[in-house]
């Protein structure tokens, strides 16, 4: 189930450029103030499927009774030694785009945190979704999320991988004529699952440095970490070599 | 009788080996007997109507299967006019048309005039298809375009399903009221609901439907929720015809069932059906009571109109907002000359925030073209607030253009008793479903006695009736005069706001303020004519509800006359209220910093008020610092303030954050109290008379396919804090209306802003663009993912990493 309350606030920062600096008190009181109409705007919704692998050469990967052809070198990279993979798309609703154009009118400071906060929170959709196929599939590890532009993964499957999960039917989630997102605050990705018991050998994969900086948002953190970082559970890169 | 609709079809192909993410619609063409075979089993099972395969057969979502959409919807009525003919011919054939997968602006960037002619390509290709559904639509705006489609280019019959969510809106918001006013209005055949949800959930969603439309309801409930990992649907048939059994009292006239079910549910529906039908199927007592209460609702609905997220019914006086009008106001007139929308949307919002219900949206202005500007008015508006809007003109094409593009069922202010004004205007009220005012003055003028007033009105609601408009959609003006200058008319407009209310039963509006012009304490006079209008059946005050005062009546009265149950919204309003003490106006206290020599500079030179100011940016405190500036304004020079405080303000701010000590939201609530404090500094020089200075122009767009502008519109705040003019032409802009602005406004600086890879082909095009013209303007570019190579190489001028950047840009490229 998802859960947006509160929203993460250390990491809606870290969108505002802060790192792990503190804001003062007018930027933290103003972000506690935008914190729940924002809440009340969003109306997430996700859609997933999970399917089995089928490679099929070094720069393409089938899906079983699925539409979706993934090309380029860095999914197949990503996706090595994976059997499943799920398609996911998720989305905090077209309120929370209405509302960040109404703040951006009327309230320019409220507009962008409120844009960092919405950041933080389709975050935060995205890995309970990850925590409940991990529930359902205790067996497999994840990898991060790839998504459409990253790399090499051509950003035109976008429109396909939406309607694999009916994403426009079920969540309300679309692309634009030019392949954008809209509602703007959603995400779409692709999740290797690796069945544990089928491990050989030590896996741990880096990604390219630019990987997520290409499509202009939501770096993962784990791009310059190993692809099984951050939401696995094995989380550092170093205790995940010494576990496999 | 009820008519039974088919089930799923996606579904039943996935059955057949349609992969996930496949097109089914090129089946139609490749395995025809697969289809018919689909269509063929409905019927057997009691389906009436069953629906072509073409839900996604639109230019759009069919652009890369190298099919044409005339072709594939032809082949698809044909595949189910076989299914027809081989099981005795009786079934109907309906074209089913599904959403574009791509949204209108502003959700997405398809026009509201490319969607309806995706559509009528729809319509046009399915001539041989008896009925047209229009189904799944979660956007009531693209519905609307559908509609318009549908009946524009076909006779056949339009029936409409939306997609609901358990909170009774759509994926974009939509509201049930929404659908049912807007499709009752434009004339649709049948209305309700399909997919997304189980026949439990929709339960309470056709109830209420039942309450807000007399149109026929169609059902086509998914055979439950699906399973994310086994994508099956876990409602077994039996029970999907029960729950639709307890829903047949409710206006329920077309049923049938969406995603997840198969010819055995259509079997159980049927049958459940027709054991209703046969009298076999009884409510019991308590049903039976829930029913006639949900009637009773149902034949007392009062007038509505409705934005697509919002419905406003007439069970209760609403406010009217008046304040997006130009008349004798400088500064909205000037707004509408510079195209400056945010102006006119911070008018709307703050409106919406005082408490207004509808928005009157007036933009006649000589030297500017009406009708061009009340559509881009209403499409700006509806983007960002939720009431529904008054269109105001008296010109019928202006009129026409802007009821063709709203969305949801507004107003018309307004016709009047001329014969002409009837004749023009009552048909496009007809034609769109809206409401419209009727103005009690005719050829004759306006009468002075009640009793005439009343016969204008009378005349109206003839005229509107005899052409097919509903009298629930008229409301009558019955104009207020001057007291100052026609003293004893007050009292009859007043009588005959009464007589239309008792004698038509139609709900009254008037236009407030005009009442106290020319006279002191106007407020105490508006309030006062508004409580007697009021009481006399007043229902949409036409006032500004920014005046306390004014909402403060509206409030009150509703307590008093027992709307307001409980007192509820006036407590909510007033339970922390305490009387107004005199204007506030003390000292500020604001800490010097003593470090700052910027500062310690400005106390010296301009006195300590000054440098408090300087202060209050520096540290984002608003309201201090519009505190502060309202008071120095009358103290010096403005010019002094902008040059000598608010400028070195912000360069203290844009030095911290380029040196990394302050951050971004530090820097735009700097520059936000600057705004604030801009605001007043205009006020005060238009109050003057004085042209405003600017150090010159320059033009903002997001460029062609992105729709993301925080930060083209962060660039804009801080532009417009250090005296620049900024045109802003939005997000997603043309190519050609970015060359066509900047020779239009001969600007020395473009800014072109793009956040996506795959937009920055655009951006290099509108540079391009920009040189071929041989317009003598530099470019800056910035976004998240250029770089300084990339600009250069794509043919910009300047590379800007942020807001601070680019206004350094600017005042190198102006000399400023």
């Amino acid at each position: 189930m998802v859960k947006l309350r509160p929203i993460n606030m250390d990491e809606a920062c870290r969108y505002l450029g802060y790192g792990t600096q503190k804001p003062d008190d007018v930027i933290l009181s103003l972000l506690k103030e935008c914190e729940e109409p924002l809440l009340e705007a969003c109306h997430p919704a996700y859609s997933y499927g999970i399917f089995d692998m089928e490679p099929a050469n070094p720069e393409l990967i089938l899906l079983k009774d699925c539409a979706l052809k993934l090309t380029g070198k860095d999914i197949v990279k990503h996706l090595e030694g994976c059997q499943k993979v799920v398609i996911m798309a998720a989305t905090l609703g077209s309120g929370v785009d209405q509302l960040l154009r109404q703040l951006q009118i009327s309230n320019m400071p409220k507009a962008l945190l409120t844009d960092a906060m919405a950041g933080a929170a389709i975050e935060q959709i995205c890995n309970d979704i990850q925590e409940e196929i991990r529930t359902q599939m205790p067996e497999f590890r994840q990898t991060w999320r790839f998504s459409p532009g990253y790399g090499d993964l051509p950003l035109e499957l976008q429109e396909t991988l939406l309607s694999v999960v009916e994403a426009g039917k079920r969540i309300g989630l679309v692309t634009t004529k030019s392949q954008m997102l809209s509602p703007v605050k959603s995400v779409t990705a692709i999740i290797g699952l690796q069945d544990m018991n089928q491990i050989t050998g030590a896996v741990h994969l880096t990604v390219p440095e630019e990987a997520g900086a290409v499509a202009g948002c939501g770096t993962p953190e784990g791009c310059s970490q190993c692809r099984f970082g951050g939401s696995c559970g094995l989380s550092a890169a170093g205790k995940k070599e010494e576990e496999v | 009788m009820i008519t039974i609709l088919d089930g799923a079809m996606g579904t039943e192909l996935q059955k057949m080996g349609l992969e996930l993410g496949g097109v089914p619609e090129v089946l139609n063409l490749t395995e025809p007997e697969k289809i018919t075979a689909i269509h063929a089993n409905y019927i057997k099972s009691g389906a009436q109507i069953v629906y072509a395969n073409t839900f996604g057969a639109n230019r759009y979502k069919m652009r890369k299967t190298g099919h044409s959409v005339e072709e594939l919807i032809q082949a698809a009525v044909r595949n189910a006019k076989a299914a027809v003919a081989e099981t005795g011919g009786n079934a109907k054939v309906a074209l089913d048309i599904g959403p574009i997968g791509a949204l209108i602006e502003p959700l997405g960037d398809l026009t509201f005039e490319e969607a309806y002619d995706i559509f009528a390509e729809e319509v046009r290709a399915a001539k041989d298809a008896d009925v047209i559904v229009i189904e799944t639509m979660t956007d009531l705006y693209e519905t609307k375009a559908a509609v318009l489609a549908a009946k524009e280019n076909s006779d056949k019959p339009v029936y409409v399903t939306m997609t609901f969510e358990a909170n009774h809106r759509t994926f974009t918001g939509t509201a049930i009221a929404s659908m049912a006013l807007t499709m009752e209005g434009l004339g649709v055949d049948g209305i309700g609901f399909n997919c997304s949800l189980g026949p439990a959930e929709l339960v309470p969603m056709v109830k209420e439907l039942y309450t807000l439309t007399n149109l026929p309801i169609v059902l086509k409930p998914n055979a439950g929720l699906p399973d994310p990992v086994t994508n099956t649907y876990n409602v077994l048939p039996e029970e999907f015809a029960a729950t639709i059994a307890g829903l047949l009292p409710y206006g329920v006239q077309f049923v049938g069932g969406c995603c997840g079910t198969a010819p055995a549910y259509i079997q159980a529906v049927t049958d459940t059906v027709r054991k209703w039908e046969n009298g076999e199927i009884v409510m019991n007592p308590e049903e039976q009571a829930e029913w006639e209460a949900l009637t009773e609702k149902r034949n007392n609905r009062p007038m509505g109109i409705c934005s697509a997220q919002k419905a406003v019914y007439l069970d209760e006086p609403r406010v009217i907002g008046e304040r997006i009008n130009p008349t004798g106001k400088k500064m909205f007139q000037q707004a509408l000359r510079d195209q400056d929308m945010d102006y006119i949307l911070n008018q709307a919002l703050a409106q919406v925030d005082a408490g207004a219900d509808v928005l009157d949206v007036n933009v006649g202005l000589p030297g500017v073209d009406e009708k061009t500007m009340m559509c881009k008015v209403i499409k700006a508006l509806q983007a960002v607030v939720d009431v529904p809007l008054q269109i105001d003109s008296n010109d019928p094409e202006v009129l026409a253009a802007a009821l063709r593009i709203y969305n949801g069922k507004p107003i018309v202010n307004s016709v009047n008793g001329e014969e002409k004004s009837r004749r023009n205007i009552l048909p496009l009220v007809k034609q769109y479903g809206a409401a419209v005012v009727g103005l009690t003055l005719d050829e004759n003028g306006i009468a002075s006695k009640a009793e005439d007033r009343f016969a204008v009105a009378e005349k109206i609601v003839e005229s509107a009736v005899a052409i097919g408009i509903d009298k629930k959609n008229l409301l009558i003006d019955c104009l207020t005069l001057t007291a100052s200058a026609e003293q004893a008319a007050v009292k009859e407009t007043l009588e005959a706001v009464c007589m239309v209310r008792d004698r038509l039963g139609l709900p009254g509006v008037l236009g407030v303020s005009n009442i106290s012009f020319g006279l002191p304490y106007r407020e105490l006079v508006n309030t006062t004519f508004l409580t007697l209008a009021l009481q006399n059946g007043l229902m949409m005050p036409i006032m500004n509800p920014n005046s306390d005062a004014m909402m403060g009546v509206i409030r009150a009265f509703k307590l008093l006359m027992n709307y307001d149950k409980n007192a509820i919204a006036y407590t909510a309003a007033y339970q922390n209220y305490t009387p107004a003490t005199k204007a506030a106006g003390g000292p500020v206290t604001i800490a010097s910093s003593k470090e700052d020599p910027v500062e310690q500079q400005i106390r010296t030179e301009l006195g300590e008020e000054p440098a408090k100011l300087y202060l209050a940016v520096v540290r984002g405190l608003a309201s201090e610092g519009e505190q502060l500036t309202g008071k120095l304004l009358n103290e010096m020079d403005s010019m002094v303030l902008v040059n000598q405080v608010l400028i070195p303000a912000l360069d203290t701010v844009g030095a911290g954050f380029e040196k990394g000590r302050i951050y971004l939201p530090q820097l735009i609530l700097s520059a936000s109290v600057v705004q604030g404090a801009f605001g007043l500094i205009k006020e005060h020089i238009a109050k003057g008379g004085a042209e405003s200075v600017s150090k010159g122009k320059v033009i903002l767009a997001t460029v062609k396919g992105d729709i993301h502008d925080i930060g083209k519109n962060i660039v804009k705040v801080l532009l417009e804090n250090y005296g620049f003019t900024v045109i802003d032409l939005g997000r997603d802009v043309e190519i050609q209306a970015v060359v066509d602005a900047a020779r239009e406004h001969q600007v020395k600086l473009v800014g072109l802003s793009a956040l996506m890879t795959t937009t920055l082909g655009s951006m290099e095009q509108t540079i391009a663009a920009l040189r071929e013209a041989g317009l003598p303007c530099q470019v800056v570019v910035g976004g998240a993912v250029l770089t300084p190579e990339y600009a250069m190489q794509i043919g910009a001028d300047y590379y800007a990493k942020d807001a601070k950047e680019t206004v350094d840009v600017a005042r190198k490229v102006f000399g400023a």
